[in-house]
């Protein structure tokens, strides 16, 4: 039989001026079961705590229900003070006769007897009630970031700059991502290069970074502060810790292919290095544009190659060519992809000549053009003839905002680069002509109001309201045929370059499959809230940030590499995680298998358990739940027609008694 | 604990008389915007009792049965607003069952005024206040609920007669088919492809077929197939498997899309057995085709290993040429007559329906989709459904039953065959069948890796019966 005290709060007049609290507390005394009831003018304070520990010691209750506001308020304090006498914190219930009845119900009668039925239904919950302990798991005290953009980077630094230990991978075989290939930066035009290259440094000479590059996370098992991620890292055929990036092999290379850095307006080698200010300073031996290609793939043992010229040439014998794929397994207790954007490609560019007509080029490739370290020296030249472009027509939102041809969002950032992009061809091109066409400026950010307002008054560019309805060429020139919606004219403009400002797009990983957290339509990573919880996932332990999230510009990024990091941080900082014990438990004898909870659990946390006899044979599956993923949302216990399926501290018993005690009275 | 008599609650019914309601709320958003109710002082009629759990999906429908049970005039149900849930899907699961469940309720003729849905966040208080207000005149004008487990008034509802069926089909085809299917099971026995072999053999009675478990090749020829093979044996292969090796077993088209549906909830392994369908002309009872066949053209599925018909064995499930005739289902028909009633009189006429439940559980026992190894209606803590054979243990065994199998039930109509107490069992499984195709565009049995419907969502599904 349980022994339950029920402590009902005056809240000075909040409680008692419309609900009789003696006689609540006296319906109470009539329960069986409840042995001690009494009421007190202010429950939260020190000496009503003091009156509720006080009956549990002297008592010896097992079970406490405080009538008075609601539990998001002072539960906390009930259950801490409940556990100072010896009692868990579990079997405390708060019965909330404020918000949901005194201050509610005017009509004192009424406002009584709901206050009666709320109490009972407490009390019969804790009647029902176990002993509820927190699970605790341990943490590994290891990030693994994904993704070695400038949000990776970013990440990285701050979590390893912090005391923790960081396995950053990358897929290309230089970190830097797409913020490497941009020319300056809106609105400060710092370059972008130089304000990236020194993180990047950082990041490989950091004592705490383990930087794994030409590499790809396979597989993550495991939970929140204990994964396991298996890393798969492709062969780059040139020992890291011989190479000294001299080039010598680069000019012996005799195989060209278009460099993927350059957006593949330029050529490299088979064996190269991406740019210049590459982390790891490592050559790379590309074996899909290598001439050795099958022998290069093909098992060690007798080989011959069809050119050997770079391990000819390097005096460093870094050159290995019997170098195989390595799977890398990690310990990892806290994960943040990062795994960025790239350019929307494919159809919806078709109208816009994009893929037919060399000088249609998108804005990477422009950033391209741009930039000093580029394939033209920085020189705004047409990829067609090598000739300078003098009219330069830019076309913002194509895909962006476009649902036919692309998508319905905003890319966020377009506005402010074709500002920039106008800019600085103008810098470059003083008699140049730039024209933009826009649907809205969106320049809500620092400085970029007026950075577009510099591009339209000082730099005299031209900017046109209205979509671009297709791009052909006519005589050798491309024609982009538009519409000024403010003058209501269609309008026709000569153009030597038309850069496009397409949408941008997740990058193509399976990254967020393999981790198991879900994407939006578009293929982001959802957040766990758009709000409150921007940089979490659903799966307690992984963090997103950067545009793998959304469009975002580079302060935005950052922002959020630090915000995630300060999460995954919170985590690191911790040697053990407390689990909420409100949580799903399955009865295994009754569990039928149907797996409908495995289907259902949003967090994945209701696993198939094979249970074995002694002698090692399988005699049944069943769903068992994994304590440290449960949120204990419930929806797989609304769903178990076996009812093997219950929530601890939300159990069906409870619910049921609850239920009766809500509809039949307090003294039932 | 007493429960207030039938008459007591009656009693109450005074020209005062204010409604019980419970109202199940998520801790995220409704509770919290009943607090914020409370914190800006909105009044709202004292008739809602609050019961609040983590989230909507933790919501077990069956919770709202068990309220009217326990008294309750009505029931509210409300969490976050779809797209806000803190557990990010609850509530889109929540959305589905509640559908489901409602529409249950409807059809047995429970005043929809009864049972509310609404999604209410945090800081709509204001919603909350309006939300009770509305329930309750709502309630309050459907009166006290004198009538849960009983009719209060002679139903007098005569179903109307199904159409005309299709002629029997000759002997000849049906004694074509026995020896087919005795040269298939004997042929899959010799060469040791199976250990089993689950058909159907003529009973003690005449008249009368059953189920056959054959484990040598001679006794095939005990195997009959005739217009009174009615068990669907898919019900014997869910479970824990007893036997070793193969089992090969004979399918009409309603068994085999049973099958499916093991198949899709993880109780078959499709390795394990040998499906052979069987070319059914309709399965007869007395002198009546089974309703169900008469909208059947009785071809199984496409999942079957072989298919037996007039013609002989044929591998897979290819198309044997033999597509009857259909026409309207009876069962719909029926259905519509109910529907066209006032939900007082269909309330009335199930009510009388359940009070000849003897609780036998021959509906269970036949049923390939019950399959758990202990029901809830036998399980004490805590009670899903009152042991006692009146209105209300009735009332709420058949409600656990049929909304268990929304989304699941095949049609074979087995339960309702079985059922000593002739109650119609087939047309509410008909009807929650026909609700979820028609709401989720699923029709069960017929996709053996599909998820079940209350096991997913869509975020956009129809919620137009929710506040």
């Amino acid at each position: 039989m349980p022994r339950i005290g029920v402590f009902v709060c005056h809240c000075g007049e909040n409680i008692a001026r419309t609900v009789d609290v003696r006689k609540v507390a006296e319906d109470a005394g009539r329960i069986p079961g409840v042995v001690f009831s009494t009421d007190y003018t202010y429950m939260c304070s020190a000496p009503g705590q003091k009156l509720v520990m006080d009956a549990i010691r002297e008592r010896g209750l097992t079970g406490v229900v405080v009538s008075a506001c609601s539990p998001q308020l002072h539960e906390p304090t009930f259950r801490n003070a409940v556990q100072q006498a010896g009692l868990n914190p579990f079997l405390c219930e708060m019965a909330n006769i404020r918000e949901q009845c005194s201050w509610v119900h005017p009509n004192r009668a009424e406002g009584t007897a709901k206050a009666s039925l709320i109490m009972a239904s407490a009390v019969q919950k804790v009647a029902r009630g176990r002993a509820l302990s927190a699970s605790e798991v341990p943490v590994t005290k290891r990030a693994l970031v994904i993704g070695g953009g400038v949000a990776g980077i970013r990440t990285a630094l701050d979590i390893a700059n912090a005391g923790h230990e960081v396995v950053l991978v990358e897929k290309q075989p230089s970190i830097g991502g797409n913020m490497a290939r941009l020319s300056e930066t809106f609105p400060t035009l710092d370059c972008s290069q130089c304000i990236l290259t020194p993180l990047m440094v950082e990041v490989s000479r950091h004592p705490r970074i383990e930087l794994i590059t030409c590499a790809e996370v396979e597989e993550v098992s495991g939970y929140v502060g204990n994964f396991r991620a298996r890393i798969r890292r492709r062969p780059s055929f040139v020992r890291a810790d011989l190479c000294t990036a001299c080039g010598d092999c680069a000019t012996a290379c005799p195989a060209s292919v278009p460099n993927e850095f350059d957006q593949g307006l330029a050529w490299r080698k088979a064996i190269h290095i991406p740019f210049p200010q590459a982390v790891p300073s490592t050559y790379t031996l590309d074996a899909a544009s290598c001439l050795n290609t099958q022998l290069v793939s093909s098992k060690s043992g007798y080989r011959v190659l069809a050119c050997e010229r770079c391990a000819d040439v390097c005096s460093r014998k870094a050159i290995d060519y019997d170098m195989r794929p390595e799977i890398i397994e990690r310990e990892i207790g806290a994960i943040v992809a990062a795994t960025g954007y790239r350019m929307m490609s494919g159809e919806g560019l078709a109208d816009y000549g994009y893929g037919r007509y060399p000088d249609v080029v998108d804005s990477l490739e422009f950033e391209r053009l741009l930039s000093a370290s580029g394939p033209t020296g920085g020189e705004v030249l047409r990829p067609s003839d090598g000739k300078p472009a003098r009219d330069v027509v830019f076309v913002q939102c194509v895909g962006s905002r476009d649902p036919v041809h692309g998508y319905p969002y905003c890319s966020r950032v377009c506005c402010m680069y074709t500002a920039k992009h106008a800019l600085l061809f103008k810098h470059k091109v003083h008699d140049g002509r730039a024209t933009v066409f826009y649907i809205d400026i969106r320049a809500a950010g620092k400085g970029y109001e007026e950075f577009v307002q510099r591009a339209m008054e000082e730099e005299r560019v031209l900017y046109v309201r209205g979509r671009v309805a297709r791009v052909t060429q006519v005589d050798g020139r491309l024609v982009v045929y538009g519409a000024d919606t403010l003058s209501g004219q269609p309008l026709q403009v000569r153009a030597d370059l038309v850069v496009l400002a397409s949408a941008m797009v997740p990058a193509q990983t399976n990254v967020a499959a393999r981790l198991r957290v879900p994407t939006d339509a578009f293929g982001f990573f959802q957040e766990a809230h758009p709000k409150l919880r921007p940089v979490e996932t659903l799966t307690a332990g992984i963090f997103i940030t950067g545009a793998a999230h959304g469009p975002k510009d580079i302060p935005d990024t950052v922002a959020q590499a630090s915000a995630a990091a300060s999460k995954a941080l919170e985590l690191l900082s911790k040697t053990r995680l407390q689990r909420e014990p409100t949580i799903a438990r399955v009865d295994e004898a009754v569990c039928m298998a149907c797996f409908e909870c495995v289907r259902i659990c949003p967090y994945q946390a209701v696993e198939k358990h094979e249970v074995r006899a002694r002698d090692g044979r399988l005699l049944r599956v069943v769903a068992r739940v994994n304590p440290a993923m449960c949120e204990g949302c419930g929806a797989c216990a609304g769903a178990c027609r076996s009812s093997a399926m219950d929530i601890q501290g939300y159990t069906d018993t409870q619910i049921f008694a609850q239920l009766t005690a809500l509809m039949t009275g307090a003294a039932s | 604990m007493t429960e207030p008599t039938l008459q007591a609650r009656t009693e109450t019914a005074a020209p005062t008389w204010k409604p019980q309601i419970a109202a199940i709320v998520c801790n995220w958003c409704t509770y919290a915007g009943a607090d914020m109710a409370g914190t800006t002082r909105r009044e709202y009629p004292a008739s809602v009792r609050l019961l609040r759990v983590p989230c909507s999906g933790r919501v077990n429908p069956l919770f709202i049965l068990k309220a009217f049970e326990q008294g309750a005039d009505g029931v509210l149900v409300s969490g976050c607003h779809p797209g806000d849930c803190h557990y990010v899907q609850g509530n889109y699961f929540a959305r589905r069952r509640f559908a489901a469940f409602r529409s249950l309720l409807n059809f047995l003729g429970l005043d929809p005024r009864r049972v509310h849905f609404s999604w209410i966040s945090a800081s709509e208080g204001i919603k909350w206040a309006r939300v009770v207000g509305d329930v309750t005149r709502a309630v309050t004008e459907a009166g006290p609920l004198t009538d849960w487990g009983r009719a209060s008034s002679p139903a007098q509802v005569t179903l109307p007669e199904p159409p005309a069926p299709r002629p029997q089909p000759a002997a000849a085809e049906l004694e074509a088919v026995t020896g087919h299917v005795r040269e298939l099971a004997a042929s899959l026995l010799r060469e040791g492809k199976v250990s089993f072999v689950l058909g159907w053999a003529p009973g003690p009675s005449p008249g009368q077929t059953i189920p056959a478990f054959i484990q040598r090749p001679e006794d095939a020829a005990t195997l009959v197939f005739d217009t009174h093979s009615h068990a669907d044996l898919a019900a014997f292969l869910a479970g824990p498997r007893k036997v070793s090796g193969k089992v090969a077993v004979l399918v009409k088209a309603c068994d085999a899309r049973a099958a499916t549906t093991l198949l899709a909830e993880g109780q078959l392994v499709r390795e394990d057995v040998v499906l052979v369908g069987v070319s059914c002309p309709g399965m007869w009872r007395d002198d009546r085709l089974a309703y169900r066949c008469h909208s059947c053209d009785g071809e199984v599925g496409a999942l079957c290993d072989f298919t037996v018909s007039a013609a002989g064995v044929q591998p897979g499930a290819l198309p044997t040429g033999a597509k009857r005739a259909t026409g309207p289902d009876p069962r719909d028909l029926q259905n519509a007559h109910l529907e066209s009633l006032p939900a007082a009189q269909r309330w009335a006429f199930w009510q009388e329906q359940f009070a000849d439940c003897v609780r036998c559980y021959a509906c269970r026992a036949v049923c390939p989709m019950c399959y758990c190894g202990s029901c809830i209606s036998e399980q004490h803590r805590p009670q899903w459904v009152p042991t006692s054979i009146d209105g209300r243990g009735n009332t709420a065994w058949n409600l656990v039953r049929a909304y268990h199998l929304s989304g699941r039930c095949v049609g074979c109509d087995e339960c309702e065959r079985v059922c000593p107490a002739n109650i119609r069992l087939d047309l509410i499984n008909r009807r929650l069948a026909l609700e979820l195709e028609q709401r989720f565009d699923y029709h069960a049995g017929t996709d053996p890796e599909g998820a079940p419907p209350l096991a997913t969502f869509r975020p956009d599904d129809p919620q137009e019966f929710i506040y």
